[in-house]
């Protein structure tokens, strides 16, 4: 604890000593009057002893929603007393307080006080809560004592979820069984075809109305049900950030929603940060990876770095053969374009949702920075244009629009372009 | 006693600028103040001056006002009692430096050579001062 005096209290004891100097100089018992009051005033400060403080922190969770209230319970307790507390919680800015950070109590001798503050959490992160500043101050504030307190508590503040009634269909499936219909021929619920009976097959399986036309067995084939591998590519090279929105968060938002549905659906989910910071978790199913996809991503960040990365980085489990890449980026850095048509050459089933930073960098009206800003639209249309023409369906998600809508426009392309 | 308002003005000024300015140059201000009334008191010939403890209270309490003034500034949301408690404190340290003021006063109004009771009596005064400043010192 520091202790720290008035910046009064010298010009107290600069007068009390004038005055009694002036006293004895003039021989005269005013001025030392004058300086009586101050003398005692010096007196008062100096008796104070410093104090003893102990403060314990509490929340009542520490997992959330974004949007949702944490109350932070601090314990205070005093052996001696202190006549005025002041309490300072220092917050990331991604949480905020909704009646001010700091508080002013009176703590009195061996009494455990407690203070509430409620707290909001503005946007999701890996946070830690639990420093308390204070300043001990006597009754006049002659005197202070200023230290820290308490343990700082991990708060995970998960990101909030879009709304998906339906998800983006891979091309190919894997061997494992799942909810996806596959395109094989195998057993499973969905009619795919038929085809003349051949030695092994089972009787259920014969087509009785296909034999009584054709006068020889036909069975059924179907569409067996199989899971998908389903690799999520987030770009954290770069980031468009403005009045407290940024296409990271929305980009995190949309991972989130994106791993816990196809994980929900026994597919195999992995993440790829692909930016200044490299970070990946190869495909997994269960609770345990929506856990471990959703760590990854609180703790994701833009880093912003110089370095030239490829996919050859990545080891080979992260991206394995036949899985849906779905990539969420602002496309602002030439590294991921460039990643991303080299996983179109190598085969994988690629889609791009582009997190469109045009909302938030838009230039004034009438500007200088307009030509600016169209040349920049322009060169983004002739990089989607690239995807496109190798078969990648790049689709924009703007601002305010719900996910689902560009995961249909995936839908659309795929019908119409029909990639082999 | 015209002579000494320039310097009471001044005083006050510094004591406005002092506050705008979140209480730099509040030593000044009294200091100004103080000098002032000395200065007076000095040019005003013998007889002592019986408003001196009143002068040294209302010095001290501008000081301590103007400090409560700019610690309010801090916006930190207090409890109700604390404003009280800060309030009963000022009082009480402005009546005792009253109380001491005012007797210090009266006893330069006693003759130095009175007898053996007052010099026992300074002595007393002496040493409690001394003790008080030790014991200050030691805590």
């Amino acid at each position: 604890m520091t202790g720290y005096i008035a910046s009064r209290l010298p010009a107290y004891a600069a007068l009390a000593a004038a005055g009694l100097v002036a006293g004895l100089a003039l021989g005269r018992v005013e001025p030392v009057a004058l300086a009586a009051p101050f003398l005692l005033a010096l007196v008062a400060a100096l008796a104070e002893q410093e104090p003893q403080v102990s403060a314990r922190v509490s929340l009542d969770r520490d997992r959330v929603i974004e949007g949702d209230e944490v109350t932070a319970v601090i314990e205070l307790s005093s052996a001696h007393g202190i006549h005025r507390l002041e309490l300072f919680v220092p917050l990331p800015p991604e949480l905020s307080a909704e009646e001010g950070q700091a508080r002013a109590v009176r703590l009195r001798a061996k009494e455990e006080q407690t203070v509430e503050l409620k707290l909001r959490c503005d946007r999701w992160g890996a946070f830690s809560v639990g420093r308390v500043l204070f300043r001990a101050r006597d009754a006049l504030g002659l005197r202070s004592w200023e230290g820290v307190a308490g343990e700082a508590r991990p708060l995970r503040v998960f990101p909030s979820e879009e709304t998906l009634r339906s998800l983006v269909p891979p091309l190919e499936t894997q061997v494992f069984a799942g909810n996806q219909v596959s395109r094989a021929r195998g057993e499973g619920i969905e009619f795919a075809d038929l085809r003349e009976w051949q030695p092994g097959d089972r009787l259920r399986r014969v087509n009785w109305r296909a034999t009584a036309l054709r006068r020889s067995l036909w069975v059924n084939e179907q569409n067996p049900e199989r899971n998908t591998d389903v690799v999520l590519f987030l770009d954290t090279f770069a980031e468009v950030r403005a009045d407290g929105r940024s296409t990271n968060d929305r980009a995190v938002r949309a991972a989130a929603t994106l791993a816990r549905i196809y994980l929900q659906r026994k597919d195999r989910v992995g993440l790829v940060g692909f930016g200044g910071f490299l970070s990946w978790l190869v495909p997994a199913s269960g609770t345990r990876q929506l856990y471990a996809i959703t760590e990854a991503l609180l703790t994701s960040q833009v880093v912003s770095s110089f370095a030239l990365r490829g996919v050859d980085v990545l080891p080979p489990r992260t991206l394995p053969p036949k899985a849906l890449v779905l990539a969420i980026t602002p496309l602002l850095d030439d590294r991921t374009a460039a990643a991303l048509l080299d996983l179109r050459a190598r085969g994988y089933d690629l889609i791009v949702v582009e997190v469109s930073p045009l909302e938030l960098a838009a230039p004034a009206p009438g500007s200088s920075l307009e030509l600016a800003h169209r040349l920049w639209r322009l060169s983004r249309e002739a990089l989607r244009w690239r995807y496109e023409q190798v078969g990648v369906p790049v689709v924009t998600w703007r601002e305010g629009v719900p996910l689902a809508v560009p995961l249909e426009e995936v839908n659309a392309f795929r019908h119409l372009a029909r990639p082999a | 006693m015209a002579a000494f308002v320039p310097g009471a003005v001044l005083g006050a000024l510094v004591l406005v600028v002092a506050l705008a300015f979140g209480g730099r140059g509040l030593g000044v201000a009294l200091f100004l103040g103080g000098a002032t009334y000395v200065t007076a008191v000095a040019a005003a010939g013998t007889g002592i001056d019986a408003s001196a403890p009143l002068v040294a209270v209302l010095l001290l309490l501008c000081g301590e006002l103007s400090a409560w003034s700019v610690d309010e500034r801090l916006g930190i949301r207090p409890t109700p009692d604390l404003a009280w408690r800060r309030g009963v404190g000022i009082a009480v340290l402005a009546l005792a430096g009253l109380a001491v003021a005012t007797l210090v006063d009266a006893l330069s109004a006693v003759p130095s050579s009175h007898g053996l009771g007052w010099t026992v009596l300074g002595a007393a005064a002496a040493l409690g001062a001394a003790g008080t400043g030790i014991w200050v010192a030691r805590r």
